[in-house]
């Protein structure tokens, strides 16, 4: 092999390790979620079967978002325990009347106008075809920031490529727009961006 | 081993290569793109919880419901209501984009007297001072509304004058004025185009932003859209191939300028061959002098006549103030009957109009509901107030008014509505800076009048001592089936729609003298002579600019 070869190769593979190994790691910063929250242990202590018993729909069909602390009052009122994450939630959000500053892992633009209504109940697709299957996981996830758009990891994806994605990971606008297609569900501009 | 220069450059084309194989690229173009929506100087709505709330667009007089998304109190997209009887979930394209206008570039933020930055307290002293030394005339552009009697009482008690500017529909509607008895102000009548089973229109853009977004669009696509024999015919005469005149039942192209000549040669050829009841009075305008004009044969326009009232109802419908076309409808008997132009309110007090010329007033006082490109016909010092600085304008002091839902109104019926109806406009946002409507600035002139709340609480105590009509809210509720008083306020404070019972059509007299002889000089037929904002929203603009969605303002004269 040439010596120019070499030197060249030398290059493109650095500029590869860089690409896919520095870069993302350069990319995002890692922020703790205010309260170590855990789906599993929710749903085997409390019986908290369903994802709509904390992300409720409103009377007048549209989506709640993420409970608010009222509904954490529920049985959080007082601490139920000894852990730290409890004397968190009780004493400085619940007990103080401030609502808990969670990081959203799929927050996107307001300019997006999504219907959780018509996708579950019309179009009946379950919570983990978009949010992956974080109802099951038994530890806190890490929020990662990426530090140019401001967005969390989750929008892109956790494949740098997009690639080889699990389902419900990424949350692009191609992403929308792939499972239309597939369904065969046609939305202009203004179907979501109002 | 020594570097070279050249082993520089070869690793350098190396990492280049190896670069675009990587998501370095790829990545950094999609973030930096999204970085370019977070910059600091673009408004972002607040961070908090994500609600639809309903309310009535303001911006102009057609007042369609609409869904408000907010997220931490601000509103941050709009979609129409599909339970709403009177749009039926349609809003105009420009209304997708109008929660973005409070924070417009051109967003009116402080009082400014001849282009200079000034305050509100020297604004009032300016105008009450005005007062004390002249007549003053007030011009609104919502006659009925809540803000407008606080505004005619002003007016009346300094002894100056109250004019409206009425939108183009309703200036359309001018000329039955002098036609029926009693006498019924253009804002009172309406087209009950669901009763009509043929409309003609000249010149009218029914398809393409006429009167209330939905109303005709619905119907059409109900009644007419694709059928070969459709249940509801649309005639189009028109001197080019508007959107209208592409999916019209007939287009009738004439020649510009020859649309009251065709009507006088339609209602002649109607009388003459008995296809109507009524005699006449008709124009001198023979039907051969009709085909020399308008460039049709003697032979189509006699055609047209017979097909006109092969389906009736027949209603005319002109695109601007036009006498002939009234006539026209007349002689159809169209006037006062179902499927025709019919009364839908109460009687009321005629307007005077903006546009009559103002002799010695000292000040005039311009709504913010009145468009933009009003100018007054008067040398007096103006006071006018607007959400939006819509560039070059004539006004002496510029009041900034309340924007995009940012205060508590009520929603009179639509100027082409044949059904009366009342809506309350909740207050969904609150102001950035200090803003008042006209209303509320002559209240804090003169404190004795009544605040514009006030005249709406009362509004819906009258309407619900009358015990008609029906609520169109969450539910479909007849006024006679709700308790109280304060259940039908509070349900129309929630902004649902009380809609009269059908209109009492049979109760219109008309009389028409003599044949029109001229017509008023034309007035801009299109939909954006209407629209009270001075500019429209970015995503309007985008979208109507660049996709050429509706026509551009068309001034031609016919
Ligand atoms: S027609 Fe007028 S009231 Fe209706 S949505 Fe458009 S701007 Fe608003």
């Amino acid at each position: 092999m040439s010596r120019n070869s070499l030197v060249f190769g030398f290059g493109l593979a650095v500029a590869l390790l860089a690409g896919w190994v520095a870069f993302p790691r350069a990319l995002y910063s890692k922020r703790p979620q205010p309260v170590e929250f855990l789906h599993k242990t929710h749903a085997e202590k409390s019986g908290i079967t369903d994802c709509a018993q904390c992300h409720a729909f409103r009377d007048d069909g549209e989506f709640a978002g993420l409970p608010a602390n009222d509904t954490c009052a529920g049985c959080h009122s007082d601490h139920i325990g000894t852990t730290a994450t409890e004397a968190t939630l009780v004493d400085h959000y619940i007990k103080s009347g401030q609502e808990t500053p969670w990081l959203v892992y799929s927050r996107q633009p307001a300019n997006v106008w999504f219907s959780h209504a018509i996708h579950v109940r019309r179009a009946g697709l379950a919570c983990a075809d978009c949010h992956g299957s974080y109802g099951d996981s038994d530890q806190v996830r890490v929020y990662e920031v990426n530090r140019i758009s401001g967005y969390s990891r989750d929008i892109w994806g956790h494949s740098m490529s997009r690639l080889d994605r699990a389902a419900g990971d990424g949350m692009k606008m191609s992403d929308c727009e792939d499972c239309h297609r597939r369904r065969g569900i046609e939305v202009g501009c203004l179907g979501c961006h109002q | 081993m020594k570097v070279t220069r050249r082993d520089l450059f070869v690793w350098g084309a190396g990492a280049a290569a190896g670069m675009v194989f990587s998501p370095v690229p790829w990545k950094l173009l999609d973030d930096v793109s999204i970085w370019t929506q977070n910059w600091p100087w673009i408004p972002q709505p607040p961070h908090g919880p994500i609600e639809v709330k309903q309310s009535f667009c303001t911006l102009c007089p057609q007042g369609c419901a609409m869904k408000v998304k907010m997220a931490g109190g601000c509103p941050v997209g709009v979609a129409g209501v599909s339970g709403n009887p009177v749009t039926r979930g349609a809003l105009c394209p420009l209304a997708f984009g109008v929660h973005q206008l409070n924070w417009h570039p051109q967003r009116l933020r402080a009082v400014r007297h001849k282009r200079v930055s000034s305050s509100w307290s020297e604004a009032r002293a300016a105008f009450a001072k005005a007062c004390g030394e002249g007549p003053i005339v007030i011009v609104d552009g919502r006659p009925g509304s809540a803000a407008s009697s606080v505004l005619a009482s002003f007016a009346e008690e300094q002894k100056g004058s109250y004019r409206v500017a009425l939108s183009l529909e309703t200036r359309a509607l001018l000329p039955y004025e002098a036609m029926v008895s009693p006498v019924i102000p253009a804002s009172a009548l309406g087209y009950d185009l669901e009763r009509a089973q043929t409309i003609v229109s000249f010149g009218a853009p029914l398809l393409d932003g006429w009167g209330i977004p939905g109303r005709f669009t619905r119907l059409w696509s109900e009644r007419a859209a694709g059928m070969s024999e459709p249940q509801l015919r649309l005639i189009q005469i028109e001197d080019s191939l508007s959107r209208t005149a592409t999916r019209a039942w007939r287009w009738v192209a004439i020649r510009p300028g020859s649309k009251n000549a065709l009507a006088a040669g339609l209602a002649r050829v109607l009388v003459e061959e008995h296809l109507v009841s009524a005699r006449g009075p008709l124009s001198a305008l023979t039907v051969s002098d009709a085909a020399l004009q308008t460039n049709l044969s003697e032979s189509a326009i006699r055609d047209l006549a017979r097909t006109m009232v092969a389906k009736p109802p027949v209603l005319a419908i002109a695109g601007d103030e036009r006498p002939e076309i009234a006539a026209l409808n007349f002689i159809l008997g169209s006037v006062g009957s179902p499927g025709g132009i019919v009364r839908r309110s109460k009687p009321t007090e005629k307007y005077e109009l903006a546009n009559a010329a103002i002799p010695n007033a000292r000040a005039v006082l311009i709504d913010a509901s009145v468009p933009w490109d009003y100018a007054p016909p008067t040398d007096a010092e103006i006071f006018r107030f607007a959400a939006w600085d819509g560039g070059s304008n004539r006004a002496d002091w510029l009041l900034p008014a309340p924007g995009f839902l940012e205060e508590f109104t009520d929603v009179n019926s639509a100027p082409t509505s044949a059904v009366e109806t009342y809506g309350v406009a909740p207050q969904l946002t609150k102001p950035m800076f200090e803003i008042h409507s006209a209303a509320q600035f002559l209240s804090a002139i003169d404190s004795s009048f009544t605040n514009p709340e006030t005249i709406i609480h009362q509004r819906c105590a009258d309407l619900f001592r009358e015990r008609a009509g029906t609520v169109y809210g969450q539910e479909i509720m007849p006024v006679a089936e709700l308790d109280s008083a304060q259940k039908f306020e509070a349900e129309l404070s929630k902004a649902a729609l009380w809609v009269a019972d059908a209109p009492k059509s049979a109760s219109l007299l008309c009389e028409l003298k003599e044949w029109p002889s001229t017509s008023p000089a034309e007035s801009p037929r299109n939909w954006s002579a209407a629209w009270a904002a001075a500019v429209l929203p970015p995503l309007a603009t985008k979208l109507y600019r660049e996709s050429s969605l509706r026509e551009a303002p068309d001034r031609r004269t016919a």
